[in-house]
């Protein structure tokens, strides 16, 4: 069924009633006893139909946000629609249009995955030969038909994930929150559970995300907020955000780096010369990967020998450096949280 | 030059294992609700038994007492030693499942330290309690005509038995690495308590729990215990008391030992 | 199916009701099934008290004042209200391993109205009671004199045991809401525990003195084991007046955890 067309997003995130907004959050507040302020004012609307990627490092309040509006904590301040409905005041509601797939897969493990969704359909009202049937149509959806009889405790990490989404996704919910969902996955399974979540929204579904990587929000999200210390920083789409960086940069590296003047002194009309740590240099140019070909061709009428020039990758850390002034973790915890 | 480096070597075992003794000690006591069973839980069955069963101080033949409670505490402290064990089974069950135990596996240090660190500390710990309990029975009346030598004896028991206990808890937990197991085991405290005379005299004991309690080396500790707390050899022999629970803690410690090596080698 | 359709589901009502206690009964019924020698705690524990306590303190039921001269059989309901009580517990230290586990939040999530999810750990220990009661009654009886209240004394020793389950889940279940940890396991038992010692759990109320008699006498599980004790206890005649003190008792403990345990879920997400 094709999708009604996206109503055009309002002007300001905060302060407008779009009724039709599949999550709209206005000056969402959640502090702990203690004083610790989780979610410290955030605003966002979601478009029904959008995937809205949240995006930020551990700790900045991804998880909280996400468990607030799954009616599963309650906000000290704001107020929260999901699907049209209060998450406060009308949580029920809320209940019915949602899908939730949090960071622990929640399950079961002593029981089988079929078990499992026939569970979920008694919880959200089908009948028994209903959730029978659903179970087995998501089973095949998600690829665990022949593992739908074993046990949770036999599953591998990726199989796990599947059905978690399976489980999220019984009563067709509008709205669906994915809470880290390749955390931890290997590419494959990462890549596989991609695809679904496309194809979800190709249905119809608005996808409400929440990630470390930007390369998830690159490949998922229409629309990105990054999130630090309880609020969101910034707001658009992956490349907006990417601009946000300065301008692209080139990597070139050199063979002889005794050339290392002479190249500088060649590049510095191409763009923004600058020293790489560990080694070579950084041309930031707008022209981004179109300027490969003039540097390139440019350095070789100067002689000077490049072992590779190419496009940097720009990472969540050089976004929020961008955005923050601060990165997003230390080096640490970039190392281990790198897919 | 070979004996300087033994006893070098010898001290510095025994450094490491008042170190790690001192540790066991200190974190059983900062987790103090994981504890606090195996002092409320004995404390509890003394001040009911003593209240609600000192009826049975009119059965006829029951040896003259000033107050039940004083017959009771020895088997409460007993209780309170196995527990106390246990407990310690259940932290070094935690250790191995936690991976802090691998760590103390690569220092540089004698395996039988490890060990002997974790009875040392619990020792430390029955101590505490035997003293805490025996205070808890003054309270309520009981008469100890043996003194301060009988309620030093009593500690001392209860001492080694809680060292016995702990050597055997961490047999266990070395043998399984699981800490669940050691959890279900708690029944089996009551067990071995229950075979022994530790509420009432041997005789007065049915039949079945008469004989089996003969063969109970918790039997000639509770019994020492009285002896000790009333200077009254009728009651139990001390010397046999401390013979037993002695052979106990030598028994158990060599088992632990050897459950160390067993899980090394694997 | 369009998405809009299958959001209004009928998630109300009776059926509704029914669909969800029983799925939620079901599971518990996996949960007793597949985990391998699940009940043994808590039947076994209270066998060694039966079995124990009676070869210590047996010769105590030949003192005046004391309903029978079998102290097997004086303790026999006991150990029945001690084994459902720990099933009942059991099914709270579950729930905190669910909670704690995030299964819970699943539950939470849907839209169940909340009560109902208690449904679970609720029925799951009526089911799971039967198991030590019948366990530890089986080897008293057989170990005893027998059954001396007939039918009837039959049926209220299973009444009292399966309702005090009741009451020990929804102990069980407040903490588990309340602490969300696995960790309170020993402390749900140990009150349940306690509970049932402060009673006339060993002696009549006529033998005991000081202040266990006082607070014997206030302790509603007191009444329970009277209302029990018709089974087994010879003194204790089948009878309305031995039974409706003990239904009291039960109704006022299960209204009072009930709520405790319902205002407990309510404070989950604050």
């Amino acid at each position: 069924m094709p999708d009604p067309a996206v109503p055009p997003r309002p002007e300001s995130s905060a302060g407008q009633a779009t009724g039709d907004a599949a999550v709209l959050v206005e000056n969402l507040e959640r502090t702990y006893k203690g004083g610790l302020k989780a979610v410290d004012g955030v605003n966002l609307i979601v478009e029904p139909g959008e995937i809205y990627g949240f995006l930020g490092p551990n700790g900045a309040g991804k998880s909280t946000t996400v468990r607030i509006l799954t009616t599963l904590l309650r906000p000290t301040g704001g107020r929260a629609l999901v699907a049209g409905y209060d998450v406060v005041r009308q949580a029920p509601e809320v209940r019915r249009n949602i899908g939730v797939a949090l960071q622990e897969a929640a399950l079961d493990p002593l029981m089988t995955g079929r078990e499992l969704l026939q569970l979920q359909g008694a919880l959200h009202g089908l009948r028994r030969e209903e959730a029978r049937e659903r179970a087995a149509e998501l089973l095949e959806r998600v690829d665990l038909v022949e593992a739908g009889d074993r046990r949770l405790q036999t599953y591998s990490g990726g199989m796990t994930r599947r059905l978690d989404l399976a489980m999220a996704l019984v009563h067709r919910p509008a709205v669906l929150f994915l809470d880290e969902p390749t955390t931890g996955l290997d590419p494959v399974s990462r890549n596989a559970l991609w695809r679904e979540v496309r194809s979800l929204n190709d249905d119809g579904t608005t996808v409400f995300l929440t990630t470390q990587y930007l390369e998830e929000a690159e490949q998922l999200a229409d629309r990105v907020g990054i999130i630090d210390r309880g609020h969101i920083v910034a707001e658009g789409t992956p490349d907006e955000l990417k601009r946000l960086v300065g301008n692209p940069a080139l990597m070139v590296k050199l063979i002889d780096p005794a050339q290392h003047d002479e190249a500088c002194r060649v590049l510095a009309p191409h763009g923004e010369v600058s020293d790489r740590s560990g080694g070579g240099l950084n041309v930031r140019t707008p022209l981004g990967a179109r300027a490969i070909a003039p540097i390139v061709r440019s350095l070789d009428e100067a002689r000077v020998e490049v072992d590779a020039v190419e496009l940097e990758e720009v990472s969540l850390d050089d976004v929020f450096l961008a955005v923050t002034g601060h990165p997003a973790e230390s080096d640490e915890d970039v190392r281990d949280a790198q897919p | 030059m070979t004996d300087v480096v033994l006893e070098h070597r010898a001290v510095t075992q025994w450094r490491v294992t008042l170190a790690l003794a001192g540790r066991a000690l200190r974190i059983q006591l900062r987790r103090v609700q994981f504890l606090l069973p195996s002092f409320v839980l004995p404390l509890l069955l003394l001040v009911v038994i003593a209240s609600g069963t000192s009826a049975a101080q009119e059965l006829p033949g029951f040896p003259v007492q000033s107050s039940y409670v004083g017959f009771v505490v020895s088997g409460t402290i007993i209780q309170g030693a196995l527990l106390v064990g246990l407990m310690a089974g259940i932290a070094v069950a935690d250790e191995i499942e936690g991976g802090f135990f691998d760590r103390l596996l690569s220092a540089p240090i004698n395996r039988a330290s490890i060990v002997a660190g974790r009875v040392l500390g619990t020792m430390g710990i029955g101590v505490f309690q035997a003293v805490l309990f025996l205070l808890v029975a003054l309270a309520f009346g009981a008469d100890f005509t043996g003194g301060l030598p009988g309620a030093l004896a009593v500690v001392a028991l209860a001492a080694i038995c809680a060292g016995a206990a702990a050597a055997l808890g961490a047999s266990i937990a070395l043998k399984t690495g699981s800490l669940s197991l050691l959890q279900n085991l708690f029944p089996i405290v009551f067990v071995l308590l229950f075979t022994a005379p530790a509420f009432l005299p041997h005789d007065y004991l049915n039949p079945a729990l008469q004989a089996i309690s003969d063969y109970n080396p918790l039997t000639y500790v509770v019994e020492g215990m009285r002896g000790a707390l009333f200077d009254s050899p009728g009651l139990g022999s001390v010397p046999l008391g401390f013979l037993s629970a002695a052979a106990l803690l030598v028994a158990m410690f060599a088992l632990a030992v050897w459950a160390m090596r067993a899980r090394v080698k694997t | 199916m369009s998405t809009r359709e299958m959001s209004t589901r009928n998630t109300r009502g009776l059926a509704y009701a029914g669909g969800v206690g029983y799925a939620m009964w079901q599971r518990s019924l996996l949960e007793l099934a597949r985990v391998k020698g699940g009940l043994l705690p808590t039947t076994i524990a209270p066998i060694i008290f039966l079995l124990g306590i009676t070869g210590q303190f047996g010769d105590l039921s030949s003192l005046p004042g004391f309903p029978t001269d079998s102290y097997i059989n004086w303790i026999i309901p006991l150990s029945c209200l001690q084994g459902a009580g720990f099933a009942g517990g059991a099914t709270g230290a579950n729930l905190a391993r669910d909670i704690e586990r995030g299964w819970f939040d699943r539950l939470l999530s849907s839209p169940a109205p909340r009560p109902l999810l208690l449904l679970g750990p609720v029925m799951a220990a009526v089911t799971r009671s039967l198991v030590p009661t019948t366990v530890i009654l089986a080897v008293g009886l057989l170990l005893g004199p027998g059954l001396t209240g007939g039918i009837y004394g039959l049926v209220m020793l299973y009444l009292a045991a399966v309702a005090f389950s009741v009451v020990a889940s929804f102990w069980g279940i407040t903490l588990a809401l309340r602490a969300r940890t696995q960790q309170v396991g020993p402390a749900i038992q140990n009150g349940v525990f306690i509970a049932v010692f402060l009673s006339t759990a060993y002696t009549p109320l006529v033998l005991l003195q000081g202040w266990l008699g006082t607070f014997a006498e206030y302790n509603p599980v007191t009444y329970v084991l009277q209302m029990a004790r018709q089974a087994t206890v010879s003194g204790i005649e089948p009878s309305w007046a031995n039974t409706w003190p003990g239904l009291l008792a039960l109704a006022g403990m299960i209204l009072l955890f009930g709520l405790l345990a319902l205002r407990q879920l309510r404070r989950i997400d604050l």
